[in-house]
């Protein structure tokens, strides 16, 4: 085996790693976030000025969800159950967290997937543009992404849910999973997420259009658009790969408002109403999920890096000296 | 994460308004006015119902059923007794009953052919499976009484035959039958009950006897009623039995109040869940109705806490009681469709009177209060007695959302006679650590269907509330409270209750507002025939859609 193939096994191995790490300090940090703040899924809901029960009452049931133990005993079992694969039962609604966050997954993923290639497609739109535009357009088109950044998510899903679905009728905000509803709501999500996106992408190729390499390509008569297509485009795209892995989080975020403004069901959603109630089990789900993906879009980041650019060497310096 | 969330979800709310005015406008094209006027019912269609958020989850009796779930459970269930706006009991699955002379024992005649949708007849047995579950729960399995039942002084319910039901009590209990037409009353088959709450918390799985059954929902978004063909057994008050005119009911979860009203407006749902009070007067002249049925219960106002300062002072006690503006109040945050309190029970509880002086607005009263008992007003503007600042914190209460409009002008109110108060923002989440943090005034909703379930709530009497703190240390009120829980006939309680409510005024123990309304409904007007029940249920039961 080359010394490049088992530096490269090493790196995926150790940040394989550290993931594992990071997914286990998420849980344990944010069980404690969690258990710290005041009230659970149980105790609100049978304090809710409507329900009428009586102290002993609420008590008995406290102690049936095993509430009434100490933090850190309720930490090892439920640590005891999330290493068996156990994500236990959701204390608002009582069915099990699995069910729950794999039911809201899909349509998650699919409206966080379909916003990144869209981010991308106007990310990628705003730089070909301002490259290859005369100069006065393109300097207004630079402008954009601080427009898309400035403007809040929420603003962008009502105007377009108030044009394109109650003024257009183009879809209907009851089938909120339609391809149709679908796109505008991953359109909102990619209006804001896009703009760091071509911010860096823009930046990164003012930087690459100054290097000799470019220049010269240049001065050996080739056309702007070839210079760029050809020479330009693959390095510039290097600081946006880090970039689209921590947008994920973004997305994540976003997601939650975008989800509530057009009455999609997802794991935005499901945040949502367990942070409001304090649905320990749910939450403590979601961050997990949510460390298990970053971590793995990290990954997949970091290691094609490498394929991106031959001279991010994985292997040390020694290494290469010995071989 | 999770305080950015917080932040971004009040921020969400706070901005909503805006943003609604602005779909507002982008979509105020008139409805149809055609399709008004038929009021003959039709068979058939669809409704479709916008509501927040079914988050409390599907366990029926594990906790008190919040309005978004009891709506729906409304129409999968039936309940044994009927209960109209105004509190008059009318009968449903039990098609009579009986009480002895001092109202501990009950007993209740069942309609006959009524069956739960899996088949299983709604029988004596299954009615006493039901009172028991109501009445203990089963903290073994987690799940609770329901908050409301009279369970303290329960003995039994036995069947004498297959549709006769004997409920004995300890003492006398004249809210019994009207607890049975409270929203945590719904009747559960059999199965259904003995079922763990993992299965219970599956919505297919909870099986109800009502004119709807559930045809396919997804969690969290959306939920497919349809007629149930042989159902027979609706309550007369509503004027009709048979099965429902609609063929499916279908709720959909949308949680901005904005998004609603715009779908409402722009056609594609009939009737949608709390507008904002001040969009009525503009939903209404583009042809909508807005619908703001009162509950029976307690109005909206506050609870006082007579053992935290500054409201163990009687004098500021009635300074509050008489520096508040109600007029104001109604002017400013509502429309004509609020009422004024006239005191601390809504005006639709039979028992309410109109005790309005004790609590009238009147400056000089509470300024003279204060001055008599020392409160010194200083250059601040503020009154200070002993060097002690005369200011209140007070938290909306987020089960109210116009209560934060409310708080805003009732301090400015209070301002201008001295008293400083704090306004603190807490969510539902944080709303129970602020109800223990035991403060000065805390917002009250709560609905009952008996007014005897006063008696159970004021003092710490019978495993009471203590709503005031006072333990049992004011005999009078003690005394009040005993002589209610103890009537054993209607005409002798209301004059009691009178007595209660002139009582709890005079000492300012409680600061009414106005008559509360929690629920509003938008329809479109295509949509006929829907009636609200004493708890400002929506019932679509004998709704219809015109063409």
């Amino acid at each position: 085996m080359s010394a490049r193939l088992s530096g490269y096994r090493n790196l995926v191995l150790s940040r394989l790693g550290q993931g594992i790490v990071v997914i286990f300090l998420a849980y344990v940090l944010s069980f404690i976030v969690v258990s710290v703040l005041p009230g659970d899924a149980i105790t609100n809901s049978l304090r809710d000025p409507q329900s009428g029960l009586s102290e002993e009452d609420i008590a008995r049931i406290v102690a049936f969800y095993g509430l009434d133990k100490p933090v850190l005993i309720q930490l090892l079992l439920a640590l005891g159950r999330f290493v068996s694969g156990d994500l236990g039962i959701s204390l608002q609604s009582g069915l099990p967290v699995a069910d729950l966050v794999f039911d809201a997954l899909p349509s998650t993923a699919f409206l966080a997937l379909t916003a990144l290639i869209l981010a991308l497609v106007l990310a990628v739109a705003i730089v070909v543009g301002v490259h290859l535009l005369p100069p006065a357009a393109a300097g207004v088109l630079r402008s954009v992404p601080s427009f898309f950044l400035s403007v809040p998510n929420f603003v962008i899903g009502l105007i377009l849910i108030s044009i394109f679905g109650f003024t257009l009728h183009t879809f209907t905000i009851t089938e909120p999973n339609s391809p149709v509803a679908t796109f505008f709501a991953a359109l909102t999500l990619a209006i804001p997420v896009s703009a760091p996106l071509a911010e860096v992408l823009v930046s990164s190729l003012d930087v690459e259009t100054r290097q000799d390499y470019a220049l010269v390509a240049r001065s050996r008569g080739l056309s702007r658009v070839k210079v760029f297509a050809r020479h330009l485009l693959k390095p510039s795209a290097l600081p946006s790969v880090t970039m689209v892995a921590l947008l994920i989080g973004e997305l994540l975020g976003g997601a939650v408002i975008t989800e509530t403004i057009f009455g999609r069901n997802g794991v935005g959603t499901l945040v949502q109403r367990s942070v409001g109630a304090g649905d320990q089990p749910v939450l403590l789900a979601v961050v997990v999920l949510s460390a298990v993906i970053f971590v793995l879009v990290n990954l997949i980041a970091d290691l094609s890096v490498p394929f991106l650019d031959p001279r991010t060497s994985v292997t040390k310096k020694k290494k290469d000296l010995v071989s | 994460m999770t305080s950015t969330l917080v932040k971004r979800r009040s921020f969400l709310t706070g901005t909503g308004t805006l943003a609604a005015l602005a779909i507002l406008t982008a979509c105020g094209n008139k409805p149809d006015v055609e399709s008004v006027g038929s009021s003959t019912p039709v068979r058939g269609g669809a409704l479709t119902f916008l509501i927040q958020g079914f988050d409390a989850g599907w366990i029926s009796s594990k906790t008190s059923i919040s309005s978004y779930e009891g709506n729906l459970w409304g129409h999968l269930t039936d309940k044994l007794v009927y209960v109209n706006e105004k509190g008059d009991l009318s009968p449903w699955v039990a098609e009579s009953w009986e009480e002895n002379s001092d109202a501990t024992e009950f007993v209740l005649h069942l309609q006959k052919d009524v069956t739960f949708s899996d088949g299983s007849p709604v029988d004596a047995n299954a009615v006493v499976e039901n009172i028991n579950a109501w009445a203990v729960g089963d903290a073994e399995r987690g799940i609770a009484k329901v908050g409301l039942f009279p369970s303290a002084n329960f003995e039994s319910a036995k069947a004498t035959d297959t549709r006769t039901v004997k409920v004995n009590f300890s003492s006398p209990t004249l809210g019994f039958i009207a607890t049975l037409g409270y929203h945590g009353c719904i009747l559960l088959a059999p199965a259904t009950l003995k079922s763990n709450t993992d299965e219970q918390a599956d919505l297919a799985k909870t099986i109800g006897s009502g004119p709807f059954t559930l045809k396919s929902w997804q969690q969290g978004e959306s939920y497919v009623l349809q007629r149930r063909e042989d159902y027979s057994w609706g309550p007369k008050a509503l004027g009709y039995s048979g099965p429902a005119y609609l063929d499916t009911l279908t709720y959909k979860v949308v949680r901005d109040a904005s998004v609603r009203t715009s779908t409402v407006l722009s056609g594609q749902a009939d009737v949608s869940f709390n507008v904002e009070p001040q969009e009525i007067d503009s939903l209404i002249s583009q042809g909508f109705s807005v619908s703001t049925p009162r509950y029976l219960g307690f109005v909206d106002g506050f609870q006082v806490n007579t053992q935290t300062f500054p409201t163990n002072q009687a004098s500021v006690r009635q300074a509050l009681q008489h520096g508040i503006d109600r007029q104001e109040i109604l002017s400013t945050i509502y429309t004509q469709d609020w009422q004024a309190a006239t005191t601390f029970i809504q005006g639709t509880v039979p028992e309410a009177g109109d005790f309005a002086d004790y609590f009238a607005f009147d400056q000089q009263k509470a300024t003279d209060s204060l001055e008599k008992d020392g409160w010194k007003l200083e250059s601040d503007g503020y009154r200070y007695k002993d060097g002690k600042l005369l200011e209140i914190t007070l938290a909306a209460n987020p089960y109210v959302p116009s209560d934060k409009a409310v708080d805003e002008l009732i301090a400015q109110q209070l301002q201008r006679i001295g008293i400083k108060l704090n306004l603190k923002v807490v969510d539902v989440a944080n709303y129970s650590a602020w109800q223990n943090s035991e403060p000065p005034l805390l917002h009250t909703s709560r609905s009952f269907v008996d007014v005897g379930t006063v008696a159970g709530i004021l003092t710490n009497r019978n495993g009471g509330e203590d709503w005031f703190k006072l333990g049992d240390s004011d005999q009078k009120l003690n005394k009040l409270s005993d002589q209610i829980a103890q009537a054993r006939n209607r005409e002798e309680r209301a004059k009691v209750a009178d007595d209660l409510q002139k009582y709890v005024l005079d000492q300012a123990y409680f600061v009414p507002l106005v008559q509360l309304v929690q629920r509003l409904y938008l329809s479109s007007p295509k949509v006929r025939g829907i009636q609200y029940n004493g708890l400002a249920y929506a019932n679509f039961y004998t709704a219809w859609v015109t063409q």
